[in-house]
């Protein structure tokens, strides 16, 4: 009985042995990193669905990319190049803009791209539930021409649209699948690669394959891409030091040194700001913040670069400006333009007429690092202003723009100017809902809409001056985006979106 | 036998409905903003609210509940929110993957359990004390935390496995046996130690009785009285341990899936609670509740053919 016992054990240890596949190998379950012209990336997020109008940038863009062309790209300068569309101009009043598109190119289903495409793509945009619908907002009209040229009439100037068009409201999907009941599921584009269903297991991995009619040979494109996703930061930790993948989004700062010796190289770029949002600046619900020395008390009361170090361990860049590196207004001189001084912020309020600080009501959940809450609670009670947090739980983002706060912390991304003005600087912007403003910053938002390349960006600078300087905000500092990377392939950061786009993603040799 | 049946179905599926509606309700309490998860943190109240719209969320709990049922009685689970993709499709993809790994690791730990109850409890001695020292490490220490170390040494340190991923078996045998051995490890060893636990107390209860003496005054060997008779006898609780082995590994392959990146139910159910994608998510309830109760019938089914007095109890 005994031996009989042993002779299985042993058996059965022996088949195991035979049957593993090591990582990084060709029988690796998740991929083969650097494996015969495969691609194989880890992400953090996966697309909701495959429709072009759901959410499809940030770390969405490499599945999206596979599949979908957009009109016009950025390459990692953030410099416009042509995509679809080989050419664009405005007319002088900047209300229309006329693109040339890319002729012979088809849709995976065999239809044509041509102008009716886009035109389609675009009323289909306007008329679905996007979370990017504001980028259309000043789209009046979109009329094709003739096959290769499209007109975009707008109701008034709009900086970003060409960006827009490298985004979200820039992805083709072919006419057909539009309005096809599985298009969430089953993705039509123009894009260099196909979507393998069969293989494919929605959440978890998704395969494609190379689409073998793809217009664009300017750069590679592998003959099998594969995205994981991995929810646990632990099983993204241990894919990447098992050798599975060839480049991966990465957030868990503390683990770098562990990828690093794994031989992996780390990418960063900056996008998104941390810090806090005054929302009522203009003191109608709390006067002590319509007061421009207590906002900039506040800016003076924060230790920006033990923040930092203590919550994102020094990945990121300390900043007093809201305007990120890619803008036009971005101007590194703002950077430190508030030193960390508690005793200047305690003299502001004094002057201010607050000697004994006031108190403040803020917004707390779980969804935020509750050390950064606590530390900021901390350094303003330090100075004499008592915050106070409410928890309101996963209706963190609704409170806030429905103005049930005068302020509090937030990340916003802040890599195009007038992007970032529509989302906080002007008057009715997503989070300015107390719509606080000035005559002045009125004035420059108006040039950075109206006024040619030149003048719109000597605006932003400004405004980013006037703005600083009346500490609307309290920016603590820019957070890194890492990507990580194997000795395989080469990445291009993208100068405005988390993860680099799939066509910037190369082959190193 | 048939009436009992009957009465244990029909018991089963008062328990699905009561199970459902708790679930849906928890869900509604959970409070999340399902409509702005959906669409990102930019979008504005008016989309938000039309979205709400869309999916019925301004519909009262009942009335939501309701049509969920009636869709649900008619073997329609929706489509996910999010994705788009049927809600069976979804469950159909993933479901036989956590089947494999807790079927397997059932059966692996109930093997290995009895071989090492019955020697601990016949030997006795050393042995046994070894057993239980070994049970009580096994028993205290957390799944997660045993996947985390076999991941260390067999597949990052000796590259032996693959530290995360799935192949089907339909793609490669071997593949699909590689992918699942290190799970099934970590989610087996605290199993064996618990049952071997009471396969061994069990056993030695039975070798105490009055009818082993008289077995084995018959001239029956050992071998046939351990495990023909006392093993019988002593089965009728380490079955029942291991149906609540079985239920407990269906949560606990959770937390493994995820370590594993292995698309799973577990996974499956965590991303879609993240989410608020109800319809998943109830999808997931009825499944994992019609798993647990036919594992309960089939249990009680093995019981009743081991000892005939349970039958009409």
């Amino acid at each position: 009985m005994r031996k009989r016992l042993l002779a299985l054990g042993a058996s059965a240890v022996l088949l195991l042995a035979a049957c593993s596949g090591g990582g990084g190998s060709a029988t690796s379950t998740a991929g083969s990193a650097g494996g015969s012209d495969t691609l194989t990336i880890g992400e953090i997020s996966f697309p909701a669905s495959w429709d072009v109008n759901g959410l499809s940038i940030a770390h969405y863009v490499t599945y999206f990319d596979a599949v979908y062309d957009t009109l016009i790209r950025q390459d990692g300068t953030g410099k416009l190049v042509p995509g679809l569309a080989t050419d664009w101009s405005y007319n002088t009043a900047r209300t229309k803009l006329t693109l040339t598109l890319r002729s012979g190119v088809k849709f995976t289903d065999g239809t044509d791209f041509n102008a009716d495409a886009v035109v389609a793509s675009v009323k289909a945009f306007k008329a679905s539930s996007t979370p990017d619908l504001s980028n259309a907002q000043y789209i009046s009209d979109v009329k094709a021409t003739d096959a290769t040229h499209v007109v975009y009439t707008l109701s008034a100037p709009d900086p970003m649209l060409t960006r827009w068009l490298t985004g979200s409201l820039g992805f083709m999907e072919s006419p057909k699948s539009l309005t096809a009941a599985n298009a969430k599921t089953n993705p039509v584009g123009t894009g260099p690669y196909t979507l393998d269903i069969a293989k494919t297991v929605t959440g978890s991995k998704y395969v494609f394959d190379k689409n073998p009619n793809y217009w664009d040979h300017s750069y590679h494109v592998y003959k099998t891409l594969t995205i994981n996703y991995y929810e646990s930061p632990t099983a993204l930790l241990n894919a990447l030091q098992g050798g599975q993948l060839d480049a991966s989004t990465f957030a868990d700062f503390s683990s770098l040194p562990q990828v690093q010796k794994a031989g992996y190289t780390v990418n960063r770029s900056q996008l998104d700001w941390s810090g806090l949002i005054i929302y009522d600046r203009n003191g109608k619900q709390d006067a002590p913040l319509g007061n421009v020395k207590v906002r900039q008390a506040i800016n003076y009361a924060i230790d920006r670069a033990g923040v930092l170090k203590a919550i994102m361990d020094g990945n990121g860049t300390v900043t007093s400006s809201v305007f990120g590196k890619a803008t036009a207004g971005y101007d590194p001189s703002l950077d430190s333009y508030y030193s960390y001084d508690p005793a200047k912020a305690k003299q502001l309020l004094t002057d201010a007429g607050y000697p004994n600080g006031f108190t403040l009501t803020m917004p707390s959940s779980s969804l935020i690092n509750q050390s950064l809450l606590t530390t900021v609670q901390q350094e303003l009670g330090a100075v004499g202003i008592t915050v106070k947090y409410t928890d309101v739980g996963s209706n963190f983002v609704t409170d806030l723009l429905g103005g049930k706060f005068t302020s509090s912390w937030m990340q916003l991304a802040s890599a195009n100017d007038w992007q970032f003005a529509q989302l906080a600087l002007v008057p009715k912007a997503t989070f300015n809902p107390f719509h606080a403003g000035s005559s002045d910053a009125n004035a420059l938002l108006a040039t950075m809409q109206s006024g040619s390349d030149a003048d719109a960006a000597a605006a932003a600078k400004k405004l980013n001056t006037y703005v600083t300087e009346n500490a609307w905000f309290v920016p603590f500092f820019r957070i890194d985006n890492l990507f990580l990377s194997n000795s395989h392939v080469k990445v291009t950061m993208a100068a405005d979106n988390a993860t680099p786009y799939l066509y910037l993603i190369q082959p190193a040799s | 036998m048939l009436k009992f049946l009957a009465r244990r179905v029909a018991s089963g599926v008062a328990m699905l409905f009561v199970i459902t509606m708790l679930a849906y309700g928890l869900i509604y309490l959970a409070g999340t903003d399902i409509a702005r998860t959906l669409l990102g943190q930019n979008a504005s109240a008016q989309a938000v609210t039309l979205k709400a719209h869309q999916l019925g969320l301004d519909q009262p709990l009942a009335s939501r509940y309701w049509n969920w049922l009636m869709s649900a009685l008619h073997g329609n689970l929706g489509t996910s929110w999010f994705s788009g993709v049927p809600v069976t499709q979804l469950l159909a993809a993933r479901l036989g993957v956590t089947l494999s790994l807790v079927v397997i690791s059932v059966a692996i730990s109930a093997v290995i359990a009895t071989a090492v109850g019955v020697w601990a409890a016949v030997r006795r001695g050393w042995v046994d004390r070894t057993l239980q020292v070994v049970s009580l490490v096994g028993a205290a220490i957390p799944n997660y935390l045993v996947a985390l170390v076999l991941v260390l040494v067999f597949a990052i340190n000796l590259r032996w496995f693959a530290p995360t991923g799935y192949t089907r078996p339909q793609d490669s045998l071997s593949g699909w046996v590689a992918a699942i051995t290190l799970p099934v490890i970590a989610l087996a060893i605290g199993a064996v130690a618990g049952v071997a636990q009471q396969v061994r107390g069990s056993m030695i209860d039975g070798l105490r009785q009055d009818y082993v003496r008289t077995l084995r005054s018959r001239g029956l060997s050992e071998r046939r009285v351990v495990l023909k008779h006392v093993l019988r006898n002593a089965g009728g609780p380490a079955l029942s341990v291991l149906a609540l082995l079985f239920v407990g590994l269906l949560g606990g392959v959770v937390i493994i899936e995820q370590m594993f990146a292995i698309p799973g139910l577990g996974s499956l159910s965590v991303s879609s609670t993240t989410q608020g994608d109800i319809p998943v998510i109830m999808g997931v309830v009825v499944v994992v509740a019609i798993i647990v109760l036919l594992v309960n019938l089939v249990i009680d089914i093995a019981l009743g053919w081991l000892n005939p007095k349970a039958r009409v109890s």
